[in-house]
């Protein structure tokens, strides 16, 4: 019994230490798949050796459910938020989430980049075109021919439920004459589906599954450098882009680290490493990956953002309305 | 009324005393008697076939005594130990009929049998804090959302009825498939004449074993357009071909699956003990064997299927790993899927909108825990003469073909699987075909060494399992202990306690905990929530049964005689602890960690609910992997778990003759 309960015992305060050892360590909550968001961090530690990072991913929607669950248990775990759009960042700004941080690195960004009270910052530019598999039929070139009789039961996309990206992106392209929610519903009809976020696009084009696929464009492009069937376009109709901010939590715990790990992302240091996974960069001056087209031939399609900010919830239940997924 | 019914029913009647005849085993009542009495639901097979082996008289110090003497002590009450006791002003005081005066009665009784004082608060004590507290917190918290307008309108939008619906859907027809294909393995392992029984019945209970995401993963991966496999062996299904377990009854089919290991146990420890002396008796009065099979073996199987179906039912509707892989991608929701998301999109009504669905889940859960429980009751196992080992039915020329149906299945089921999530594992990107050109270590190179998730998840899955599984015992034991000494009223209310958050879905149990610890803890002033304690907390409610099973077959398989003896020669109660029951159920004990161990390694449900950063357990991880588009890594990570599984099971099998009986469930 004795050497049962000092076992327990023993395990209980090696639990307790683990814990302690997270408490000294910052908190990334991201949106960036796993690879990238552990490339992400790994590149920031050997910058800044002995602080140490935990992170999280989960799509947008989520990894913000998430965060406000907690705040409203009053244990906020996060330090810094990594995630796919200003619109979100602009809600939790709005909200008072958000500390405000001028960062000397903000230099060599637009102004429209970031927030000018310095609640957030752009790190990089992320757009959302078709991905389709090298053995269909037709080759789409617009948004237009996904609706065609050919593209029949074969397109997909993320759910805005689960993608920021997807979110911004239906907004942007409910706000374009010609297109609207009118192409969601024709979209709709013609048997495209709408689950998930953007990884599980990939995988139903790269796979078979579907034939055509909404997708962030670094995620075609890199996996088909590493020999995956697929292709990605940018459409002539422009493409939607969000530009993955990054903001300080007011409760953050190791400000710090966090103003350090802002700081790096900015940084032409940081904004290479980007370069690197095969994201276009924010940061003026950057060139862009492998794969690309010259950065002034992409055609990024406008979007409201104060309109966003407030059409959020609206937005989100007229997509499911019309996808019905919930 | 067949006439091999009626030798049954007059066996029936007559076996306690046979039994008794054969050599008493020295309980005062059967401890198979005693289980079904304590309202031991799915524990009296989920983790070994129990009956099996109280089927035989137990095998007790006793029984070994000649059979004179064993009949001239049996009967004799030894003396109590004369006790002085501090409660007679409180027995004065007392109406000695009420029921309080009984219970204080009996309370002296046991303390004058030497039970210390603090055992029983103790035991209620842990068992109020595990079980019922969380679990009326979540009755509260449903109740109080019906009455408060805003989450009762969500619970009747059509999207928590099309849960509803897809929900009893798929775990009915799952559970048709666990019957056909449990049923079909029971009837053979325990029959038949079969050869390779151990390897079979050790190979069916992996699916089980195994995390019903990685189940899920491994299917996907197995059909579809873009399987290495069939790319490989060129048998993939053309372009824009769905995938066929994107749907409702590829969730039913891999639930059924899941499962199907639930129905083999409820079976088999009932087969194991049909009476071979009736089907003899009945081939040689000239029955043929479907006759025998139709008015013998099936009639005494009819307990366990239903038990089995109801189990393997209740089972899938609180399974979340399936329908979390297969019927999101789909847009198809069942009710965990939809606390899942619910709980994702989280909103002002959110709390309340997932202790509603919770409940309404726990409602149903409820309903077919019910039906189970009646079939098991009044079921008594010791009509038998003989359960010889020799197999009722020997198959002769047929032997080679059940056998090959039988190896078939599980190639189909368990092997196929598993090696597409080696190949998945092993392609480079989506839809490359697997050969020596493509085949890459790459993802098992970014899951061990670049992926901090995986190690972050390793640990926290290692703490959590063996955290709970060792610090269970401190409960486990005094509670089987006292459960074993101590009959009557207040041993069955502690052993049904025990049993509920086990027998829910483990979804429920997670709102519970989310619901019970989102407030700061009195004193503390700190929330749980988002800690690595919350998930810890659950796991010891919800594996509380497990733990206690093997613990307390051992306590019933003990001579009570050894502990009365240390117990005259003046020892104390740590002491007879120490030196006389521990090292007796130090076997079981082990085999109780190690079950726990197992089961909390790999779970998904309960921690896909309640991860935070820096405590993700190995199922949500995979879980996450997979969400963000990394099925190669999810898959590599994967397989990693099912090795970690098997490996753990072979330990088992291993330490097997030190255990006591019908601990492992894949052993007769």
């Amino acid at each position: 019994m004795k050497t049962l309960l000092s076992a327990v015992a023993a395990a209980l305060v090696a639990g307790l230490l683990s814990t302690a050892a997270y408490a000294e360590s910052l908190v990334l909550y991201t949106s960036q798949p796993n690879e990238d968001a552990q490339a992400t961090v790994d590149a920031f530690k050997a910058a800044n050796p002995g602080v140490e990072v935990e992170w999280v991913r989960e799509g947008t929607t989520k990894i913000m459910a998430k965060l406000m669950a907690e705040i409203e248990a009053g244990n906020p775990v996060a330090d810094v938020l990594l995630i796919a759009d200003t619109v979100t960042m602009q809600r939790l700004k709005e909200g008072g989430h958000l500390l405000s941080y001028k960062s000397p690195e903000a230099a060599g960004y637009d102004a429209a980049l970031y927030d000018a009270d310095g609640a957030y910052y752009s790190t990089k530019m992320i757009t959302t075109g078709i991905v389709y598999n090298t053995s269909a039929e037709m080759k789409p070139e617009g948004w237009q021919d996904l609706v065609k009789p050919e593209a029949k039961g074969l397109v997909t996309m993320p759910s805005p439920l689960t993608s920021g990206a997807a979110l911004i992106h239906a907004e942007t392209l409910a706000a374009i004459p010609g297109l609207g929610w009118d192409f969601y519903k024709a979209l709709a009809e013609n048997g495209a589906t709408a689950a998930g976020g953007n990884g599980g696009v990939l995988k139903a084009v790269a796979t078979g599954e579907k034939a055509y696929g909404m997708l962030v464009d670094f995620m075609a492009i890199r996996e088909k450098a590493k020999g995956a069937p697929v292709e990605f376009v940018f459409p002539a109709e422009g493409v939607s882009a969000v530009t993955e901010p990054v903001g300080i939590l007011q409760t953050a715990k190791n400000v710090d680290a966090a103003k350090k790990f802002v700081d790096f992302l900015l940084s032409e240091e940081g904004q290479k490493v980007a370069v690197k996974m095969g994201y276009i960069p924010a940061r003026n001056g950057v060139a862009l990956p492998e794969g690309y087209p010259a950065r002034e031939t992409i055609k990024v399609l406008p979007v409201d953002a104060a309109a966003a900010v407030k059409n959020s919830e609206a937005d989100l239940k007229t997509f499911s309305g019309i996808f019905e997924t919930n | 009324m067949t006439r091999a019914d009626e030798i049954a029913r007059s066996r029936r009647r007559s076996a306690p005393a046979e039994s008794d005849a054969e050599g008493g085993s020295g309980f005062p009542e059967s401890p198979r008697r005693f289980l079904s009495r304590a309202g031991f639901g799915p524990l009296r097979f989920l983790f070994g076939g129990g009956e099996a082996a109280e089927s035989r008289p137990p095998q007790t110090a006793s029984a070994k005594l000649p059979n004179v003497l064993a009949r001239a002590l049996s009967g004799v009450e030894l003396p109590a130990m004369p006790h002085v006791t501090e409660d007679g002003s409180l027995k004065d005081s007392l109406p000695s009929d009420g029921r309080a005066g009984r219970a204080l009665r009996s309370l002296r009784r046991r303390s004058a049998s030497g039970e210390p004082a603090w055992l029983l608060p103790f035991v209620l004590g842990a068992v109020l804090l595990l079980s019922v507290l969380p679990l009326a917190r979540l009755a509260g918290a449903g109740l109080s959302g019906l009455v408060v307008g805003e989450a009762a309108r969500l619970i009747f939008e059509p999207a928590t009825f099309a849960a509803l619906r897809n929900t009893l859907v798929t775990a009915t027809g799952g559970m048709v498939v666990s019957l056909l294909l449990g049923s079909l393995f029971a009837f053979a392992v325990a029959l038949t004449d079969v050869r390779g029984k151990l390897i079979l019945s050790f190979a069916f209970m992996l699916p089980m074993m195994i995390p019903p995401q990685v189940t899920a993963l491994a299917w996907v991966e197995m059909s579809g357009p873009a399987s290495p496999l069939l790319k490989t062996l060129g048998l993939a299904p053309p372009l824009g071909s769905p995938q066929p377990l994107y749907s409702l009854s590829g969730i039913a089919l891999l639930l059924g699956v899941q499962h199907a290991p639930l129905v083999f146990l409820a079976l088999k420890a009932g087969l194991a003990a049909s009476p071979r002396d009736g089907i003899e008796a009945a081939r040689l009065a000239g029955a043929g064997p479907f006759r025998v099979f139709r008015d013998i073996v099936l009639p005494l199987a009819t307990p366990g299927l239903i038990a089995g179906g109801a189990i393997a039912f209740v089972s899938g509707i609180g399974n979340f790993g399936i329908p979390g892989i297969l019927g999101i991608p789909a847009g198809i929701e069942t009710l965990p899927t939809l606390i899942f998301s619910r709980l994702a999109s989280f909103g002002a009504a959110t709390f309340g909108e997932i202790a509603l669905i919770s409940t309404l889940i726990a409602v149903i859960s409820a309903g077919g825990l019910l039906v189970q429980q009646r079939a098991l009751s009044g079921r008594d196992y010791r009509l038998i003469g003989h359960s010889g080992a020799r197999a009722a039915f020997s198959l002769g020329r047929w032997r080679i073909a059940v056998e090959t149906l039988l190896s078939a299945v599980l190639a189909l089921v368990l092997v196929a699987p598993l090696l597409a999530l080696i190949a998945s594992s092993l392609v480079p990107a989506y839809g490359v075909p697997l050969n020596f050109k493509t085949m890459s270590l790459s993802a098992y190179g970014e899951i061990l060494f670049r992926q901090s998730i995986t190690l972050t998840a390793l640990k926290n899955s290692l703490f959590l399992a063996s955290t709970a599984a060792l610090g269970l015992l401190a409960v486990t034991v005094p509670a089987a202990y006292l459960m074993t000494r101590r009959k009557g009223a207040l041993a069955n209310l502690i052993a049904i306690l025990i049993e509920i958050p086990y027998a829910l879905p483990g979804i429920v149990l997670a709102v519970a905990f989310i619901l019970t610890f989102v407030a700061p803890l009195p004193f503390i002033g700190v929330s749980l929530y988002g800690t690595i304690w919350i998930i810890l907390a659950a796991y010891f409610s919800s594996f509380l049964a497990v733990s206690l099973k093997p613990v307390m077959s051992a306590f019933m398989q003990m001579d009570p005689s050894l502990e009365e003896a240390a117990r005259l020669a003046g020892a104390g109660f740590s002491r007879r602890m120490r030196d006389v029951l521990l090292p007796l159920i130090a076997p079981a004990a082990g085999a109780s960690v190690i079950l726990v161990f197992l089961i909390a390694a790999n779970e998904l449900t309960v921690s896909a609910l309640l991860w935070s950063a820096g405590t993700q357990t190995l199922g949500v991880a995979i879980f996450n992997l997979d969400d963000s588009g990394s099925s190669d890594l999810a898959s590599a990570l994967s397989v990693l778990v099912v090795l970690l599984v098997i490996a753990l099971m072979a330990a088992l099998e291993f330490f097997a003759k030190y255990l006591p009986e019908g601990v492992l469930p894949w052993r007769n």
